[in-house]
């Protein structure tokens, strides 16, 4: 007989996030993309035959969200036809305060999502038990999931068990969690003692594979250019003696760091090929990292490259921790202006102040080019 | 361009005229007003202006009033170096003719349109329309300074002047930085338009965001409390618990203590009643106690008071007595007083004879000094009398003696010498008067052999040897004045010295010592006369001393004799004043009769001093005898007053007595001394009896602690209200922090603060990058800015130089000009003093802009573009002196160009050198 159990794995939806990058229109747009990958989970669900849905931690960005952030969740959270198993993390900790204890949540939480504020294990559908770490505090002293496994009995006979916990591993983290880290030995001796049969892990947002058994989800949509797979929820199917989990994506938005050196016309092109290929451009952030030196019209074709995209694009941006394209200015770039008298002698002054390292001049001397040229 | 003539027919008030202007100098066209100068102008600025169909208001204008002709005009001029002829006629009949002469010789015709369309183009071809303004000066338009930086002749000028290029081209790139500049910063370097905007949205957004995060840190704030609260709350419930457990046991040990504490309030009451009797008891013995002591001691008291008043009656007898001896004591100090008195009075008595004596002794001595000095001075007036020399003439004496000499002299200088020889053997006789001797010889009768006699002869000398010569001298008249002058002289000195009773001289200065010697020492004696009887005449001094002095001896003994009866019969010593007494019996155990007075002054002075210091000694007795006798008197009364008070308070004593008597009498009527103290004794085992009941009691009571479980019962009460306090107010704050953070979660203060800084970074990043763009607009606009200035002083060079030259014609040396970046005049300097043009005087500003647009025509006057100066009606607010000099510089103006003044005051240009002048009829 087939005691295998399905249901979906996903985490870190952080609801209410906002990002620098994004102006006003594709901060909009964003916030709803990421409600958007909540109703997809909703479709996989119902796609899969998923029993239910276990979420692991910061479901939500703070426990002090607005009001319009809980009830669009909570309508989001209706999208899903199947029990939803909600548990606080470490942005949205069960602390005094707490946005789950709050009227607002309480008052408009779908009936079919049950938020874990202990770690009493509950029969989520027959024969499968869900038991829980909620963190209780922003700031844990020890590890933030042994309080759901430490004293777990292994499940009865005939159960299936899904051990929800929030928090950083230490191999994974590389010890720059502030706070403590999940034991994982620990973690693998519950597995391996059958006292669960999978665990589910939040907080990283990249779908992440521990052993086959333990697993980070991984947000349900992109959150930094620096996240591997982000905007997966994972599809588990689980017994007793098997595991198949099965990323499944649901994220509609990317975020790109992308390196350019520019030094002629041609790199210029192949940046604007580059952009003209990439897709979903409205839901796409580009972060450019750029070298290289630029005549005076070709930086200020980039300059216009760049504002232009960054209207097409979500956003672009000059990262500049990593954008070091310097004007470089020749005495033909001022001949094509036909400049004579004072106007020539002003920009010849300002070239030679950038080659001498005046940042500024460079400024100056890029506006002034397009000034002459404009006037010309 | 050159204008060679103007013809006007139907133009304004014109009928026809034509006037005729050289090329090149100046020309004044004169004419009054209304007669048409300005309508030349006019005509020149239309005739190239509007075809001759124009339907312009402008055309309407010129034609005559009232008549019904056509306005026609015709000028000849050079443009480009063609002679051109254009003709136009408006209105009525109406032509446009154009003929051009090109340099070859070559002549071309237009007519119409194209002649006017061809005018048009020379026109604009060869003349800057901005030159042509700036050098055409309308009527009215005088003060108004050219700026003519637009002006292309001009500006090729300096350039080529310079050596500057003027880079026309850049311009446009000029007016696009002020522009980007100005987008970002006013003119005065301050941040404007949506720069500045951007910085108080910078600011305002930062102070949203501190305000947002301020807000979330209180909710994290909350949020830790909350968590400590709980925590508290968990704990004070917990011990609260194990308190009231604790409170309940107290109070179970309470009620069992209960009964005991209740027996012993009864033997308490019983003990409190017991010791109130024995109380009375122990007061009723205490009083029959406090009677029979005052008894005894009011009769021991009486006693003592009794006595007491005896001996201060016996005391106040014996002060009486004492004062009674200290009153005869002083009668016999005054006594001795007295005596030692009449001492004293006899001892001064003595010195003074003494005195007297001494006094008239010296007296004595004084007059016998004063009879010898009276002597002197009879002795001294003798001789003084017999004198009859004195200064005066003594001094005549002199003089006299002196003129004797000084005549002699002179007579033997006036008056002939004559030697005279006995050389042989013959007799020779000299006889004559008035023969003066010299001082060596007298007049010989006859001279013997080689005797020479030498004379001077003032009167007549007769020499003769007899029988054989005889040789007669005379002196002159002179010689008789010479001679006359010695006779007074000799006169004179005779008189005198027969008033002086001397012989001579000298005879009268011995007189006149011995005078001086006799009248000093008559002066001298006078002298002590005076002092000697500056006192008065010693002789009635002494008669009055001699008359005092007559008193004998015998009297002065009688005296001391009284006196020493009157020291006898001293009172003998008092008992109770050995004190005072004691020395006044070793004063008359001392006491001698008196020795004989002594006979010299010294010893009676000794005798007077002792007698003082001995009646000092007595006064100081008297004194203390004084004191003594005041001081028993004071005693005698105090004892008195003692014995008086004695007497009171024994009879008080008594009374006192007898009243506490009775009083024991009365208490023991009622009861006896024993009954009063077997009642006490009985109360006193009664309340011994009760306390040992009360003890037993006690025993027990502490024995199962009663009194203890009150206060623990109390205590453990308190301890409990306090936790329950502790826990309410615990549970308040739960509940207010949780009331807080529910609000701050509805409030969505952690989405508030997110979108708040995420407005604050992008609105920072806006205005980074407009700060980068101000920045660079900034740079770009000051760099070009640097560089145009430089240039543009290097290009006006030229101008300048030229108006400051011109200036300087009119101005002196010290005249300077600057010039802005319109190329027109914005400062000028003179004498030191730089001011902008607008602080100017009117004639001052007029003659700049007239002296600038010489300049300008002098500049361009070498090229192509250059164009006649006109100025209608000009230097109108200029003085005679400055007229002169404006005129020179208009007729030097000439020299480059063609200069045309129009103006109705030909007086002003009276002083223009080489001008034509064209008078207009009118």
């Amino acid at each position: 007989m087939d005691d295998s159990i399905t249901f979906l794995h996903s985490s870190d939806w952080q609801l209410g996030m906002l990002r620098r990058f994004l102006g006003p229109d594709g901060q909009a747009r964003w916030g709803q993309g990421r409600l958007d990958a909540v109703a997809r989970i909703g479709e996989v669900a119902e796609r899969t035959g998923a029993a239910f849905v276990v979420v692991t931690g910061d479901v939500f960005e703070h426990n002090q969200v607005e009001r319009q952030t809980i009830l669009r969740a909570c309508e989001a959270l209706k999208r899903i036809p199947v029990p939803v198993v909600l548990l606080p993390g470490n942005h949205d900790a069960l602390e005094p305060g707490s946005l789950w204890t709050s009227s607002q949540w309480q008052a408009h939480a779908p009936e079919h999502v049950i938020v874990l504020t202990d770690t009493t294990p509950i029969e989520i559908v027959p024969g499968v038990e869900v038991v829980g770490a909620p963190w209780r505090s922003r700031r844990p002293t020890s590890d933030p999931a042994a309080a759901a496994y430490t004293n777990l009995e292994p499940a009865p006979a005939g159960t299936t068990r899904v051990l929800l916990v929030h928090g950083q591993l230490l191999s994974l983290s590389g010890g720059m969690s502030e706070v403590p880290p999940i034991d994982q030995a620990a973690l693998e001796a519950a597995v391996a003692a059958k006292k669960v049969q999978y665990v589910g892990l939040g907080d990283r947002h990249s779908t992440t594979k521990v052993t086959d058994r333990i697993w980070f989800s991984g947000t349900q949509e992109v959150t930094t250019p620096e996240e591997t797979d982000p905007g997966n929820v994972l599809k588990v199917t689980v017994s007793q003696s098997s595991i198949e989990v099965e990323p499944i994506r649901v994220g509609a938005w990317h975020m790109v760091d992308h390196h350019v050196e520019l030094f002629d016309e041609e790199s210029l092109t192949a940046l604007e090929d580059w952009f003209a290929e990439l897709p979903d451009k409205e839901r796409t952030y580009v972060r450019l990292a750029g070298d290289g030196s630029l005549s005076l019209p070709l930086l200020s074709r980039l300059d216009t490259m760049i504002d232009v995209q960054g209207e097409a694009f979500a956003s672009v941006e000059k990262w500049a921790k990593f954008w070091t394209v310097r004007p470089a200015p020749d005495a033909a770039d001022l001949d094509a202006l036909q400049l004579s008298g004072p106007a020539r002698a002003a920009m010849e002054e300002l070239r030679q102040a950038l080659a001498g390292g005046d940042e500024g001049a460079g400024v100056a001397l890029s506006l002034m080019h397009r000034l002459a040229r404009d006037a010309g | 361009m050159r204008l060679h003539s103007l013809t006007l027919r139907n133009f304004r008030g014109v009928k026809d005229r034509t006037v005729r202007l050289p090329a090149l100098g100046t020309t004044v066209v004169v004419g009054d007003n209304e007669v048409g100068k300005s309508s030349l102008v006019e005509a020149f600025g239309l005739i190239f202006d509007l075809p001759d169909d124009s339907k312009s208001t402008r055309i309407r204008d010129i034609q005559p009033v009232g008549q019904d002709v056509a306005p026609e005009v015709t000028a000849e001029l050079t443009l480009g170096g063609r002679e051109l002829t254009y003709t136009k006629r408006w209105l009525k009949n109406r032509v446009t003719e154009l003929a051009i002469v090109d340099p070859d010789g070559r002549r071309t015709a237009w007519t119409g349109r194209e002649a006017h369309n061809e005018a048009e183009r020379l026109f604009h071809d060869n003349v800057d329309p901005v030159l042509w303004q700036t050098l055409m000066v309308s009527q009215g338009q005088s003060l108004i300074l050219p700026t003519p930086a637009d002006a292309e002749p001009l500006i090729t000028a300096v350039t080529a002047e310079s050596g500057t290029p003027v880079d026309g081209a850049s311009m446009p790139l000029v007016s696009a930085v002020e522009h980007e500049y100005l987008r970002y910063w006013t003119r005065g370097g301050r941040a404007t338009g949506d720069f500045a905007k951007s910085e108080k949205a910078v600011a305002a957004a930062e102070l949203q965001a501190a305000q947002a995060l301020k807000a979330m840190e209180e909710v994290q704030q909350d949020i830790r409390r909350a968590e400590r609260l709980t925590l508290d709350l968990a704990d004070v419930d917990s011990r609260l618990a194990d308190h009231l457990t604790t409170v309940e046991e107290v109070r179970e040990r309470k009620q069992a203590t209960d009964e005991i504490l209740l027996r012993r309030d009864t033997v308490r009451s019983k003990a409190e009643t017991a010791r109130a009797r024995l109380v009375n008891h122990t007061r009723t013995r205490e009083e029959r106690e406090r009677l029979l002591d005052e008894v005894e001691r009011f009769t021991k008291i009486d006693a003592e008071l009794a006595e007491r008043r005896t001996d201060a009656d016996t005391v106040a007898k014996a002060a009486a007595e004492t004062v009674q001896a200290a009153e005869a004591a002083l009668t016999e100090v005054i006594e001795l007083k007295d005596m030692r008195r009449t001492d004293v009075q006899d001892a001064e008595r003595r010195v003074s004879h003494l005195v007297d004596q001494a006094e008239l002794e010296r007296l004595v001595g004084q007059q016998t000094e004063l009879i010898d000095v009276r002597a002197r001075i009879v002795t001294a007036a003798a001789i003084l009398d017999k004198i009859k020399v004195d200064d005066g003439l003594f001094a005549a004496l002199e003089d006299a003696r002196a003129a004797v000499v000084e005549a002699r002299a002179a007579l033997a200088a006036g008056v002939p010498e004559v030697v005279v020889r006995r050389l042989g053997a013959e007799p020779v006789e000299l006889s004559g008067k008035g023969v003066e001797a010299a001082q060596r010889a007298r007049v010989p009768k006859e001279l013997g052999f080689d005797e020479t006699a030498e004379l001077l002869v003032s009167g007549e000398l007769v020499v003769g040897v007899p029988g054989q010569v005889e040789v007669t001298v005379r002196a002159g008249g002179e010689a008789a004045t010479l001679r006359s002058r010695v006779d007074e002289a000799v006169r004179r000195e005779k008189e005198l010295l027969k008033k002086a009773g001397v012989k001579d001289v000298a005879a009268a200065r011995e007189q006149l010592r011995k005078a001086d010697t006799a009248s000093a020492e008559l002066q001298e004696a006078r002298r002590t006369e005076k002092s000697l009887t500056s006192a008065g005449d010693p002789g009635e001094r002494i008669a009055v001393l001699t008359a005092r002095l007559g008193i004998g001896a015998d009297d002065e003994d009688e005296q001391s004799g009284s006196k020493q009866a009157a020291v006898e019969g001293v009172p003998g010593q008092m008992s109770l004043f050995e004190e005072f007494v004691s020395p006044l019996d070793t004063l008359f155990d001392d006491f001698e009769l008196p020795t004989p007075p002594p006979d010299d002054l010294t010893g009676a002075q000794r005798q007077l001093d002792d007698a003082r210091a001995e009646l000092a000694g007595v006064e100081r007795l008297l004194t203390e005898a004084e004191f003594a006798a005041a001081q028993a008197r004071k005693a005698a009364d105090e004892d008195r007053s003692e014995a008086q008070q004695a007497r009171a308070r024994s009879e008080i004593a008594g009374e006192r007595l007898a009243a506490a008597i009775d009083a024991l009498k009365a208490a023991r009527a009622v009861l006896d001394d024993d009954a009063v103290t077997a009642a006490e004794a009985e109360a006193m085992a009664e309340v011994e009896a009760v306390l040992e009941e009360f003890t037993a009691v006690q025993e027990q009571a502490d024995a199962a602690g009663a009194d203890q479980a009150a206060g623990e019962l109390t205590d453990a009460l308190a301890v409990a209200t306090r936790m329950q306090g502790e826990r309410d107010t615990l549970r308040d704050a739960l509940r207010t922090t949780e009331g807080r953070l529910e609000q701050s979660g509805r409030d969505g203060m952690a989405t508030r603060r997110d979108v708040a800084e995420l407005e604050l970074a992008a609105i920072r990043s806006e205005h980074e990058s407009l700060r980068r763009r101000a920045e660079a607009a900034r740079r770009v606009y000051e760099t070009l800015g640097r560089h145009r200035a430089a240039a543009q002083t290097k290009y006006s060079e030229p101008l300048q130089t030229r108006i400051e030259a011109l200036g300087r014609s009119v101005y002196g040396p010290s005249f300077k000009i600057w010039l802005d970046d319109d190329l027109a005049v914005a400062e000028r300097e003179l004498d030191g003093v730089r001011l902008p043009i607008e602080a100017l005087s009117t004639g001052a500003q007029e003659q700049l802009a007239i002296i600038t647009r010489l300049a300008i025509s002098h500049l361009v006057s070498t090229g192509d573009g250059s164009v006649p100066v006109i100025f209608d009606d000009a230097l109108g607010w200029s003085d005679k002196a400055r007229l002169r000099d404006m005129g020179a510089l208009l007729g030097r103006a000439g020299d480059h160009g063609q200069v045309i003044i129009l103006t109705c005051m030909p007086d002003r240009y009276e002083y223009v050198p080489k001008a034509t002048f064209i008078k207009l009829d009118g």
